[in-house]
């Protein structure tokens, strides 16, 4: 790894654990609702500087917020955990095997749904325990996933589109 | 912003996707509500003896033998009713057609207990209520 590349993933972590904690600062209708906007910075890491990188900002990303936020090793972290890294896996299999297939949006919404299905999971593993809630609030999540995945797609879309805009014109 | 450069970038199979996620989660909703209704049960004992557990969504009249005959026990339109019994006041009949709680028919040892439910219902309350309506005599 270049050194290079560690400026760019310290930068964008950091950029995502703002994102993070000013998210979790949110208050939303359903206490277990998130927007999921700090998924911007793992998209447009992805599509900019590769998977490994998109990984490795999750992982930092998840971790450190937790702990800023107080939740590290509790059951919310292991749900975020999971999920991001699920999120970042898949989107990044689909990014490297087709690249040109799908747009940020379809990148977003992919995350969002693989996501939701890992939190679901887990949320299944750990405190449920009956498939029937489970399968009862699925396709809300779902719903509510693509919702909020198209909106930050086009946002990651925008950031992606003028920082390789910057890009070209400095270099 | 125009809406062009929003969409701009965007791919046939991330439009695609998008309506297919749309058309699972909104077919999953309908398929899921009908597949598991807000179930209540409706439990007639039988001098406290379980014998039937029926769903408050399936209409049905079922006929249980209690101490001094048989009660007939309608269950309609998500409510139960008493219809027929041996029991010389008939209150459990005058008691009509309801939804939650009780109906009991003492003479002939037969009660109706609405709740008991099922899905998510059972773990927000722990416990059925098992409130009384009407004891008849």
């Amino acid at each position: 790894m270049q050194s290079q590349d560690k400026y760019r993933i310290a930068l964008l972590s950091a950029y995502a654990i703002a994102i993070h904690s000013f998210e979790n600062l949110l208050p939303t209708p359903i206490p277990w609702l998130r927007l999921g906007i700090a998924n911007i910075i793992t998209l447009a890491t992805l599509v900019l500087y590769g998977f490994r990188a998109a990984m490795m900002v999750t992982l930092i990303r998840v971790i450190l917020s937790s702990i800023f936020i107080g939740t590290f090793l509790g059951p919310g972290f292991i749900m975020s955990f999971g999920g991001g890294v699920t999120s970042t896996f898949a989107i990044g299999v689909v990014f490297s095997l087709f690249p040109r297939l799908f747009g940020p949006v379809g990148l977003s919404l992919i995350g969002a749904l693989f996501h939701n299905m890992a939190q679901l999971f887990l949320a299944y593993v750990m405190f449920v325990q009956k498939i029937e809630p489970i399968l009862i609030v699925s396709p809300i999540l779902i719903l509510l996933g693509t919702i909020t995945g198209i909106v930050n797609g086009v946002i990651a879309g925008m950031l992606i589109k003028s920082i390789t805009k910057d890009k070209k014109s400095s270099s | 912003m125009r809406l062009k450069e929003l969409t701009e970038g965007t791919t046939i199979a991330d439009k695609l996707l998008l309506a297919a996620l749309i058309i699972i989660s909104v077919s999953g909703f309908i398929f899921i509500k009908k597949a598991f209704p807000q179930g209540t049960d409706v439990i007639i004992e039988v001098n406290g003896k379980q014998q039937y557990k029926l769903p408050l969504n399936t209409d049905i009249t079922v006929s249980v033998k209690g101490v001094i005959g048989d009660t007939l026990i309608e269950i309609k339109n998500r409510k139960v009713r008493i219809k027929e019994s041996p029991c010389p006041n008939k209150i459990c009949i005058h008691n009509g057609w309801t939804d939650k709680g009780a109906i009991i028919c003492l003479p002939n040892r037969v009660m109706v207990n609405i709740g008991g439910s099922v899905g998510i219902d059972s773990q927000r309350e722990d416990k059925p209520r098992k409130t009384i309506d009407a004891i008849t005599g």
